[in-house]
C-alpha cells in the first residue's frame, strides 16, 4: 500500500522498540519504586502519543487508505506498509 | 512472481553488541561434538559478578556505542540458571531505563538452549515476561537416529570420566522434540542451528527434511571448524548435500523452507584488497564468565580451549585491557590466510572461528588460519552450484528467471 | 634472511634491550654449546654478537670466542674491548672509558630525566647512544607530556652538540632522521639468540621470560612457528606505519596484546612522540642551515596512535 525513506521507517522502529520495551519494564516496576515508576508512566504517555502521531503524520503525507477495522503495519525490514484489516 | 525463502539476517546484524553471559558451564547433556572441554558443575555465574558486569557496561555507554544491543546467554545449558537469567534481565530493563541509556530502544535476550528445561514453569514465565524482546534458538540435530547420535544424556560416571557403552547412552531426543510445538507457538519463525561432524554426515538429507517436517521454517547448519574430518567424508558429504537440493526443488520446499547450505554467493574467488574483512566478529563481542573475566568472544574462555590458555581481556574489577582486543580489530582475511587460501577459486563462504583458529594454531595468535574444513567447504561448493543450476534451471522453466536475479545480489552473513 | 646470531654468555649477562634480567646465578654457556654455536653461525653465514656478564670469562672461552670475527656486547666495567657498552649505573667515572663506541643505556623515563647532564656527557664521546627503556609497559596517555619534554630536553643536547661539529647519533631522534624504510629490530627475521641453555630463542627477552617457548635448539637447528607472524607485512598496525625508527619489539607485543604481530597503545604512541620529536628537531636544523641524514620530510602527524587510524581506514 505504502513505502517509506529508511530514515522514517528508523523513526518508527525506535518508538516500536520503546513502546515494548516500556510495556514489558511496567511488568516489574511497581508503584512503591516512586521515582522509577512516575519516570515510566510518563515516558509510556509520550511514546505511545509520538507513536501514533507518525502513523498520523506519514499517513497523511502519503495519503494511505484507511479501514474502520483495519491498521497499519510496517515490515521492518523493507519500509513497506500494509492496511491490515481484523474480519468480524 | 513467486517468493523464494531465503535465510533470514541477524538482528540488526552490523550494528548491534552482542555481549554474552557464560552463565553455568554446567549441561544436562554431554555432546560428543562439543567444543566445550572444561564444562564442571562448580562455575555457575554469580549475582554480584553479573550486576558488576552490568554497571561496568552501562556505566561506559560512550565506549559501547553500538545502536543495537544482544545481552546473550550461554552454558553450559543456561536455562538451568534461570533464575539469576531472570534476575539478570530485570536489572538490565531497570538500570537501561532508569539511566535514559540508548539501548533501552534496541535490545533482545538471546538465548541458545537444548530445549530440555524449555516448557517448565518457570522458564515459560520468563518467556512471557520478555516475549517482544526474545531470541530463542532450540538445538535439534534431526532425526530421532541423527540427535541421539550426538546429543546424549551426561551421567553420573561421565563426571568421573567413565563414559558409557554406545548401549548405555540415551539420546535426548525425545525430551527435546517434545517442546518444539510450543517454541513455534510462541516464536513462529524461529531458526535451528545444526552442527556436522564426522559421524553425522549420512544423514543430513533426512535430519534437514525431518526438521522441516516438524515446522521448522529454517535450518543453520554448519562442519565444525575442529580437524575431525575422515578420508572420504567430502564425498559422503557431497552427496548428501546433492540429494538434499533434489528433496528440496523437487518438493518446492524453496518456496518456504530455508537452508543455510545453499547460498548462491558461495565458491567463488574473493579478491585480495575489496574482500578483505575478516569472516568472524571476535573482538567485536563481549563475553564475561563466572569469574567475571571478559573474553573476546565465548570460544577463548579456558572451557572452550584445548590446547591453549584462555585469552582474558579484563575482568569486571579492573576492566577491559584494549591493547588485548588490538590483534582482533586489526583482523582481515589476507593477513591470517595461507596463500592456498588466498588463490582459491571457491573461496567465498568459507568460514572461519577465530577461537578455533587460535587453539589449533601452531604459536599462540589468533592469525593463523585453520583450514581443518577445505575440503568440506569444496564439497558444499559443488552441492551448491547444483542445487543452483537446478533451481534456475526450473525457475526459468516456470518464467521465474527474475527471482532468480534478485537472489544473485544478497550477500553472505557470518556465523557469528 | 638471517644475518645475525646473539650468543647469551651467560645467564647474568648485561641487558642491551627492553627486558630485564631476573636476579639469577652466574650460568655459563657450556663450552661445547658455545664452540657449536659458532660453527653454527659460520656455517649460517651469519655475524655473531657475544653478550657479556660482569665478570671475566675463562681463558678458553676467550679463546673460543676469538676464533671468529664477532661483536662484543659488554656491561661497561668490562667495556675496554667493547664494541658495544652498555651503561648499567650513571656514575661519571663509567662514562670515562667510552671510547667513542657504542653506548646502550637501559633506563626507566624517570631516571633518564634526572640524568640528563650525563647523558649529555656520553653524547659527546660515544659514536652512537641508544636509549633503551625499560618501562614500556608503564606508560600511559597521563605520560605524554613528560615523554614530550624530555624528548625535547635530548632533542636540544642533539642540536648542541650538531652545532659544535660533531656527527652523533641518538636511536630515539636520529634514526628517523635517517631511514626512509622501516627499521626495527626484526628479532627471528634477521637475527635469533642463543641462549645458556644451548637452546634458540626469538630474542633474550624470550629466554628470560619463562612463559615463553625456544625456537629450536643447535641439535635439531631452527623451528620458528608461524614465522611469517614476525615480518613486516603481516604486522597490520605496523606496515603502514611511518614511525621507521621504532624497535617494533615482538616481545614487548606479545607481552601486551598477546599477539606478536600487534604493538601496544603504548609502544605505537611511545614510537609516535619520537617520530614527532625528530620531525621537530629536523626542522630547526634545517632552520639553522645543517643537513642531517636522508632527504625525506617528515609530515605533520597528530594522531599518536595508528590504531586509530586503521580501525576506522579498515
Amino acid at each position: 500500500m505504502g513505502q517509506v525513506t529508511p530514515e522514517e521507517k528508523a523513526e518508527i522502529q525506535a518508538l516500536f522498540e520503546r513502546k515494548n520495551g516500556l510495556a514489558e519494564l511496567a511488568k516489574i516496576v511497581s508503584a512503591d519504586n516512586n521515582d522509577l515508576y512516575e519516570k515510566l508512566v510518563k515516558d509510556m504517555g509520550e511514546t505511545g502519543a509520538k507513536f501514533q502521531q507518525w502513523w498520523d503524520s506519514k499517513a497523511q503525507q502519503y495519503g494511505w487508505e484507511s479501514h474502520p477495522k483495519g491498521n497499519w503495519e510496517i515490515n521492518f525490514q523493507n519500509g513497506e506498509i500494509t492496511l491490515v484489516v481484523k474480519e468480524a | 512472481m513467486i517468493n523464494i525463502k531465503e535465510n533470514s539476517d541477524s538482528w540488526q546484524s552490523g550494528s548491534s553488541k552482542s555481549i554474552t553471559f557464560i552463565v553455568t558451564k554446567d549441561c544436562q547433556l554431554a555432546c560428543k561434538y562439543c567444543y566445550l572441554v572444561g564444562k564442571n558443575t562448580k562455575e555457575r555465574m554469580s549475582w554480584e559478578v553479573a550486576k558488576e558486569a552490568i554497571d561496568y557496561i552501562l556505566d561506559r555507554e560512550n565506549e559501547f556505542r553500538e545502536e543495537s544491543v544482544i545481552w546473550d546467554f550461554i552454558g553450559g545449558e543456561p536455562f538451568l540458571e534461570i533464575d539469576l537469567i531472570d534476575k539478570i534481565c530485570d536489572y538490565l530493563k531497570t538500570e537501561m531505563f532508569r539511566r535514559n541509556h540508548h539501548w533501552f530502544n534496541s535490545y533482545r535476550f538471546s538465548f541458545s538452549t537444548n530445549g530440555i528445561n524449555y516448557h517448565t514453569s518457570k522458564v515459560q514465565r520468563f518467556i512471557e515476561k520478555n516475549r517482544s524482546h526474545l531470541s530463542i534458538g532450540i538445538t535439534i540435530d534431526g532425526t530421532k537416529q541423527k540427535h541421539d547420535l550426538n546429543r546424549i544424556w551426561k551421567t553420573a560416571d561421565m563426571e568421573q570420566g567413565n563414559m558409557p557403552k554406545p548401549e548405555e547412552e540415551k539420546g535426548s531426543y525425545e525430551d527435546v522434540v517434545k517442546n518444539i510445538p510450543l517454541w513455534l507457538e510462541q516464536f513462529p519463525n524461529a531458526a535451528t542451528k545444526v552442527t556436522i561432524a564426522s559421524a553425522d554426515i549420512p544423514y543430513i538429507k533426512d535430519s534437514v527434511l525431518h526438521l522441516y517436517a516438524l515446522g521448522i521454517k529454517e535450518v543453520n547448519i554448519n562442519c565444525v571448524f575442529e580437524d575431525v574430518w575422515k578420508e572420504g567424508d567430502d564425498v559422503l558429504f557431497e552427496e548428501q548435500l546433492t540429494e538434499l537440493a533434489d528433496a528440496i526443488i523437487d518438493q518446492d520446499l524453496y518456496l518456504d523452507h530455508a537452508c543455510s547450505f545453499y547460498q548462491e554467493n558461495i565458491g567463488k574467488p574473493l579478491d585480495p584488497e575489496r574482500d578483505n574483512e575478516n569472516w568472524c566478529g571476535a573482538g567485536q563481542m563481549l563475553a564475561i564468565d563466572a569469574a567475571g573475566n571478559f573474553y573476546p568472544c565465548t570460544r577463548f574462555a579456558a572451557y572452550s580451549l584445548r590446547s591453549k590458555p584462555a585469552w582474558i581481556i579484563g575482568n569486571v574489577k579492573d576492566g577491559i585491557d584494549q591493547n588485548k582486543l588490538r590483534p582482533f580489530l586489526m583482523l582481515d582475511r589476507i593477513t591470517q590466510s595461507k596463500q592456498e587460501c588466498i588463490d582459491c577459486e571457491v573461496s567465498s563462504g568459507c568460514a572461519w572461528c577465530q577461537g578455533e583458529n587460535y587453539d589449533a594454531a601452531d604459536s599462540h595468535t589468533i592469525y593463523q588460519r585453520a583450514t581443518a574444513i577445505c575440503k568440506m567447504h569444496k564439497a558444499r561448493v559443488r552441492a551448491n552450484n547444483y542445487y543452483w543450476n537446478k533451481l534456475f534451471r526450473k525457475l526459468e522453466l516456470m518464467d521465474q528467471q527474475d527471482v532468480y536475479d534478485n537472489l544473485k545480489s544478497k550477500v553472505t552473513e557470518p556465523v557469528c | 634472511m638471517l644475518t645475525h646470531l646473539i650468543i647469551l654468555l651467560d645467564d647474568t649477562c648485561v641487558s642491551y634491550c627492553h627486558y630485564n634480567v631476573p636476579h639469577v646465578d652466574h650460568r655459563l654457556i657450556s663450552l661445547d654449546d658455545l664452540k657449536a654455536g659458532i660453527v653454527w653461525a659460520m656455517k649460517e653465514n651469519v655475524n655473531i654478537q657475544f653478550v657479556y656478564p660482569d665478570y671475566k670469562l675463562p681463558d678458553e672461552y676467550n679463546q673460543a670466542i676469538a676464533s671468529i670475527d664477532h661483536t662484543k656486547i659488554k656491561p661497561v666495567k668490562q667495556g675496554q674491548d667493547a664494541d658495544v657498552v652498555v651503561l648499567t649505573d650513571w656514575k661519571v667515572s663509567a662514562v670515562d672509558d667510552l671510547h667513542h663506541t657504542t653506548c646502550i643505556v637501559h633506563a626507566s623515563r624517570n631516571d633518564l630525566s634526572s640524568h640528563l647532564t650525563t647523558l649529555k656527557e656520553i653524547l659527546s664521546q660515544v659514536a652512537r647512544l641508544n636509549i633503551v627503556l625499560t618501562d614500556v609497559a608503564d606508560f600511559t596517555d597521563a605520560d605524554i607530556d613528560d615523554y614530550k619534554l624530555l624528548l625535547s630536553k635530548l632533542s636540544d643536547i642533539v642540536e648542541e652538540q650538531l652545532k659544535l661539529g660533531k656527527n652523533v647519533q641518538m636511536n630515539l631522534l636520529t634514526d628517523r632522521l635517517m631511514l626512509d624504510e622501516m627499521n626495527n629490530c626484526n628479532a627471528g627475521v634477521s637475527n635469533v639468540t642463543l641462549a645458556p641453555d644451548g637452546r634458540f630463542y626469538l630474542c633474550p627477552a624470550f629466554y628470560y621470560d619463562k612463559s615463553k617457548g625456544h625456537i629450536g635448539g643447535l641439535r635439531q637447528g631452527l623451528n620458528i612457528k608461524n614465522p611469517q607472524l614476525l615480518q613486516l607485512d603481516h604486522a597490520p598496525i605496523c606496515r603502514k606505519c611511518d614511525a621507521w625508527q621504532c624497535r617494533r619489539c615482538v616481545w614487548l607485543n606479545e607481552q601486551l596484546t598477546l599477539d606478536c604481530n600487534t604493538p601496544s597503545h603504548q609502544q605505537c604512541v611511545m614510537a609516535h612522540l619520537e617520530r614527532n620529536a625528530s620531525r621537530n628537531l629536523l626542522v630547526r636544523l634545517e632552520e639553522e642551515g645543517f643537513r642531517y641524514g636522508s632527504t625525506h620530510r617528515i609530515e605533520e602527524m597528530k594522531e599518536l596512535d595508528p590504531f586509530n587510524t586503521y580501525k576506522q581506514w579498515k
